[in-house]
């Protein structure tokens, strides 16, 4: 059970990091490669906050949430706008170039050697033989309200409908007077700030290095592709089953294949129900049939 | 700092990767099929290759077949072909994002189990100082000139091939699927089927190409084959024009020079890593801002072919794109209606 408190801690991290690749992807539609990058400069802006600034951590969490969303629109409006036009695959070798450009940023501004917070989790709770700390429910709890918030945002604000205006008919939301360029915005400061916080969140969990991107956006790809690429709640629940499948497969295989697990689900997935676990699109031929 | 033996390694590792992006132009340039596991092919390639000529039971590992080269380097390259085509198998049921995806994981999968079998690879450790042809012939100074000629012969081999493969009617047939799937499937194509194989073939190349990359290195741990080098090689063809061979290589010898020959300059020791991404990156996102066709684009290289054809019919690329559910997956060069 140890084990499964464990995953539903990292698949809410993995959730939150999903998330903002899964709008951008319903929205601009492509892969966006460079996601992943975002969280690991979230989590070095974080950690140099945190521990050459003294800042509090959820101070240095809120401003680097923030900042890396900002950055986010700006590296949307310079590399991605532009050839938005040319289609979903000069995208997606666009977002490979961004990711090796962040990548480069990042080694050049923080180096390749690992990183801590060196936060303190709090006191230790102890439930029928199963440890949880303090720090690591404050994660959790952040990662749902958080999310909660998107969905808040997304369902109860003029700007959050024009979102899933967009989501659904791009063409239709245009002509319908939506301000697309805005809302576009909007879709890329959420998107890197999600992966920002996930970033912080995993570098507080562990720690930070410059290699973080390359590894999470294998994960992120499995949780998203999971979650069925269109549908949000898809995601989150994705993200949760694939961090406990990693974090459970544990006790029974060797630990050094905790990431082939990951993969090994997707693979599984894929084949036997490649639109995902909650596919939006299988349940309205459900409901049309 | 212009020694002759540094640009002859770099002539080298590009044409190496020469030799990728022409397969990978098969098999995603004409196959259109996505594929991001090309460091798993390669991997396989590669420890099949070195595992089959271990030859000294000292290093600790389960088998010790001892294959002379010669043997071991085509039995990889079958090898290589099975590994693909039991990923092929599943991952072409799946289409466009699904079917990248699921080539990527495979890959990771590939490279998890070098690191963890180590009873067979010796894990992390991995083998070093690993033999090369041909080099008793010459000192191992020099030997450098001898590896070249030897990937330039390899290279020539694989340009041979995979225009071959371009012009036949199986290279059309293809491009045809790719193009308009349905169309492909109407004229009685066996289009799965030719996918499978082309996967396949993919594989035995790539696992040929492989003791190429070791004898350039002379190592090899699972940390070569990790997601970086499939993007390179994607890089290359992207640079140099997906759909055309030349483009792959020119693609692979611009991007190779570029990012070997900043480390003639001198800079910080501190960025000196976070050069290569940098203009890696970089040069990607120029050329499909600025020529997304890439410098070589698929018309130039089909242009004698689609000359003599332009009397019976309009190009291929604009037959049906409505009509297909491979819109996203015929790359860059498919917005080139030519009029």
């Amino acid at each position: 059970m140890q084990n499964v408190v464990f995953g539903i801690i990292t698949g809410s991290t993995l959730a939150v990091a999903t998330i903002g690749f899964a709008m951008v992807y319903r929205t601009e539609n492509f892969l966006n490669i460079a996601h992943a990058q975002m969280m690991a400069l979230g989590g070095f802006i974080g950690v140099v906050l945190v521990k050459s600034y003294g800042w509090n951590v959820f101070v240095a969490g809120a401003v680097t949430v923030v900042g890396v969303g900002a950055l986010g629109v700006v590296v949307a409006a310079v590399f991605f706008r532009p050839v938005r036009h040319l289609g979903g695959t000069v995208l997606l070798f666009t977002s490979i170039g961004v990711a090796l450009i962040l990548y480069a940023a990042i080694i050049a501004l923080f180096s390749t050697q690992a990183r801590f917070y060196s936060v303190g989790f709090g006191t230790r709770y102890e439930f029928a033989g199963i440890n949880v700390l303090t720090g690591e429910l404050v994660i959790v709890g952040l990662a749902f309200a958080s999310i909660i918030a998107l969905q808040l945002f997304l369902n109860g604000t003029g700007l959050g409908r024009a979102v899933r205006a967009t989501a659904s008919n791009d063409d239709l939301a245009r002509v319908r007077g939506v301000p697309v360029r805005r809302v576009s915005n909007t879709i890329w400061f959420i998107s890197s700030a999600f992966g920002a916080m996930a970033g912080v969140m995993i570098g507080v969990l562990s720690s930070v290095n410059a290699e973080i991107g390359w590894h999470h956006i294998l994960t992120v790809l499995a949780a998203a592709v999971l979650g069925g690429l269109r549908s949000l709640s898809g995601v989150i629940v994705a993200g949760l089953l694939l961090g406990i499948a990693m974090d459970v497969s544990v006790l029974f295989i060797n630990s050094s294949y905790r990431p082939v697990v990951a993969f090994g689900v997707l693979v599984a997935v894929l084949v036997l129900r490649p639109e995902g676990i909650l596919s939006v699109q299988r349940r309205k031929e459900a409901a049309v049939a | 700092m212009t020694n002759p033996v540094f640009w002859v390694g770099v002539l080298t590792l590009a044409l190496i990767y020469a030799n990728l992006a022409m397969v990978l132009n098969v098999e995603s340039g004409w196959g259109g099929m996505w594929d991001l596991g090309v460091a798993g092919l390669l991997a396989s390639g590669a420890y099949f290759y070195v595992i089959l000529g271990v030859d000294d039971p000292e290093l600790g590992t389960r088998f010790v077949p001892g294959l002379p080269m010669w043997l071991a380097w085509p039995l990889a390259a079958v090898f290589t072909g099975l590994v693909a085509l039991a990923i092929a198998l599943p991952s072409l049921r799946l289409r466009r994002e699904y079917f990248l995806i699921t080539t990527l994981a495979f890959a990771e999968i590939i490279r998890q189990i070098a690191v963890i079998q180590a009873d067979l690879t010796r894990g992390t450790v991995g083998f070093s100082s690993l033999d090369r042809p041909l080099d008793t012939l010459v000192e191992a100074r020099s030997y450098n000139y001898v590896l070249l000629g030897i990937v330039a012969f390899a290279t020539l081999v694989m340009y041979a091939i995979t225009r071959r493969i371009g012009l036949s009617s199986y290279g059309r047939t293809l491009r045809a699927a790719r193009d308009n799937e349905a169309l492909a499937l109407a004229l009685g194509k066996r289009v799965n089927r030719m996918r499978i194989k082309t996967f396949v073939l993919a594989g035995v190349l790539i696992g040929a190409v492989a003791p190429l990359y070791l004898f350039y290195i002379r190592a090899i741990t699972p940390q070569l084959f990790a997601p970086g080098i499939t993007f390179t090689v994607w890089t290359a063809l992207v640079i140099g024009g997906l759909g055309s061979i030349r483009g792959g290589v020119l693609g692979a010898v611009v991007l190779i020079v570029f990012t070997q020959g900043v480390r003639l300059i001198e800079i910080d020791p501190q960025y000196v890593s976070s050069i290569e991404p940098f203009l890696v990156g970089l040069l990607l996102v120029l050329v499909l801002r600025f020529r997304p066709d890439g410098l070589i684009s698929e018309r130039n290289t089909f242009g004698a072919a689609r000359l003599r054809s332009r009397g019976r019919g309009p190009v291929p690329a604009t037959a049906g794109a409505a009509a297909v559910a491979v819109d996203s997956s015929s790359g860059p060069a498919e917005p080139a209606p030519s009029a």
